[in-house]
């Protein structure tokens, strides 16, 4: 082969690698490579095997290919330590060993006589050479740290090694030492990207417990509020019920967080009335304008109490909200229609009609055909009319009422009532 | 005389880089590819060594142990293979194996150790 042609085999096949992202591929194409355009006794390459601090190789060709899988080189090897030895003082380049230089290096005696240290080495690194059948040694560092190292036997044609050529495997084996490195790092990177992902993972798990405790605590405070406002105990059971019941009849979406938002706005939205003292919420005659502002506040107060919950966002709003009206004559901020969330539109009118029909301590609970009659009386000003239409239509489809003049409100289901 | 060594291996590469190396450090080196030609080269040539694989197509290398260890149980055996679960060590050493190596190996270990059971058997 002339130098020309060497030349430009080796730059074509130094652009088909530059694309080789595996590394254990790209070792063996720079091996079959070499085995094919230079004819050589054998080709090798060891690499580091990290996990067990050994160099071991990773493949062999030619005539006189070494075995694969057979040996290991540990670190106290001979070669391994010629190539990571510091000292710099040394006149011998580390770039490459050659077996040919080391023999001359034995063979000159001023050179063993001014570096007595080295013949020792010298001797083991033949010894070394001998037994892997290397004419050269080529290492691959990437800072500073040996990842491999090439290994090639006799020329078939028994010439020399050129400079040129032991510069291209120089190139070769550091672009190879690039590659397993970029390797690593990327390997090193998805793994590192996993564990961080089962962190944030773990983190969300903690918070949705976090959330959930958080819920827990508004929820005791809402049973709280009923308890003192003399509901029935039953009282965030039913008109969960009842909501429910109403979005369904309207053909809301009622699945997955949508339902638990209406869910919690139907549990939580007195929750604020905590902070309100008993003799402004259990007052049996009219409030004066300064007990009624503050009774105005709890729809505040219990969006305030619900701002923490990240899950809950819309919860704050639509508590924040049961108390507009749909024509706008409500309170805080006299939204209209629309403008008021549904969810909030229909706690309006089941907490309503529940208030209705419950027994308080000032007063029995109104018969069912009261309330409801009341219902579409109010249904445009005070109430959404389509959410009040749903909601009779739904109470009057699934549940029966009974009302008794003792318990208050007591809901059966029509099945109970027909047996 | 030269000490004789025999090289059990079913990969060729395994038994000629052995071969060359253990001829260096001036063994009469025998190769052989399967349990069969190993158990013959045992008996006609009386090896003071074996270093033994234990995969192999046909007689594998417990079987070859056990042969050995019965009709020349002065031969010296090293186990060199890939395996190293507990049971086939355990189960090579209860067969009378000398040593356990393996692979990939330190040539270096090796070597010394083939030194130490020969020199046993001198003693």
């Amino acid at each position: 082969m002339t130098s020309f042609q060497y030349h430009e085999a080796l730059k074509n096949a130094a652009k088909s690698m530059v694309r080789v992202k595996n590394p254990k591929r790209l070792l063996k194409m720079i091996i079959r490579f070499i085995d094919r355009e230079v004819g050589l006794g054998h080709t090798s390459i060891l690499i580091f095997d990290q996990p067990n601090h050994r160099y071991i190789f990773i493949d062999s060709k030619g005539d006189r290919r070494l075995p694969v899988g057979l040996v290991r080189l540990d670190a106290d090897n001979p070669l391994i330590g010629w190539f990571q030895e510091k000292d710099k003082n040394l006149p011998i380049s580390r770039d490459f060993v050659t077996y040919q230089q080391v023999v001359r290096l034995l063979g000159n005696d001023s050179f063993l006589e001014q570096h007595p240290a080295v013949e020792k080495k010298l001797r083991s690194i033949k010894d070394q050479l001998e037994v892997f059948r290397a004419a050269v040694c080529v290492p691959g560092f990437y800072k500073g740290e040996l990842l491999g190292i090439l290994l090639l036997g006799d020329k078939l044609d028994k010439s020399d090694f050129s400079l040129e050529e032991l510069t291209f495997f120089q190139t070769l084996a550091h672009d190879a030492s690039m590659t397993i490195k970029a390797a690593e790092f990327h390997d090193d990177l998805s793994k590192r990207n996993r564990e961080l992902e089962e962190k944030i993972e773990e983190i969300n798990q903690l918070r949705k417990k976090e959330q959930q405790t958080y819920y827990q605590i508004i929820l005791s405070l809402a049973r709280e509020v009923h308890a003192r406002d003399a509901y029935t105990s039953g009282h965030m059971e039913e008109v969960e019920k009842l909501g429910l019941m109403t979005a369904e009849e309207m053909g809301l979406e009622m699945t997955g967080h949508k339902k638990d938002i209406l869910v919690a706005a139907l549990h939580l939205h007195d929750v604020g009335k905590i902070g309100i003292p008993d003799n402004i919420l259990k007052k049996e005659g009219k409030l004066t304008e300064e007990e009624w502002l503050i009774m105005r506040d709890h729809v505040f107060k219990g969006a305030r109490i619900l701002e923490p919950m990240d899950d809950f966002k819309e919860v704050a709003k639509i508590v924040m909200l049961h108390h507009e009206n749909f024509d706008g004559s409500g309170y805080p901020y006299g939204l209209k229609g629309d403008e008021i969330p549904i969810e909030a539109r229909i706690i309006c009118v089941v907490d309503t009609f529940h208030a209705m029909v419950s027994t308080r301590c000032y007063r029995k609970g109104r018969p069912f055909d009261y309330a409801i009659k009341e219902l579409e009386k109010y249904a445009g000003k005070q109430f959404d009319p389509l959410v009040v239409k749903a909601f009779i239509s739904a109470i009057n489809k699934r549940l029966r009422p009974q009302y008794d003049e003792e318990t208050g409100l007591e809901i059966t289901t029509s099945e109970q009532q027909a047996s | 005389m030269m000490t004789k060594m025999l090289v059990v291996d079913d990969e060729i590469e395994i038994c000629d880089f052995l071969k060359t190396f253990f001829e260096e450090r001036n063994y009469r080196v025998f190769t052989a590819m399967t349990g069969e030609s190993a158990i013959r080269l045992v008996d006609q040539e009386s090896p003071a060594i074996v270093l033994l694989d234990i995969k192999m197509p046909g007689i594998d290398g417990i079987e070859v142990l056990k042969r050995i260890k019965t009709f020349h149980p002065e031969t010296k055996v090293i186990m060199v293979t890939a395996i190293e679960t507990r049971d086939k060590i355990d189960e090579a050493t209860r067969l009378g194996a000398d040593n356990y190596i393996t692979k990939p190996l330190s040539l270096e270990y090796l070597e010394t150790d083939v030194k130490d059971k020969l020199e046993s058997l001198v003693r």
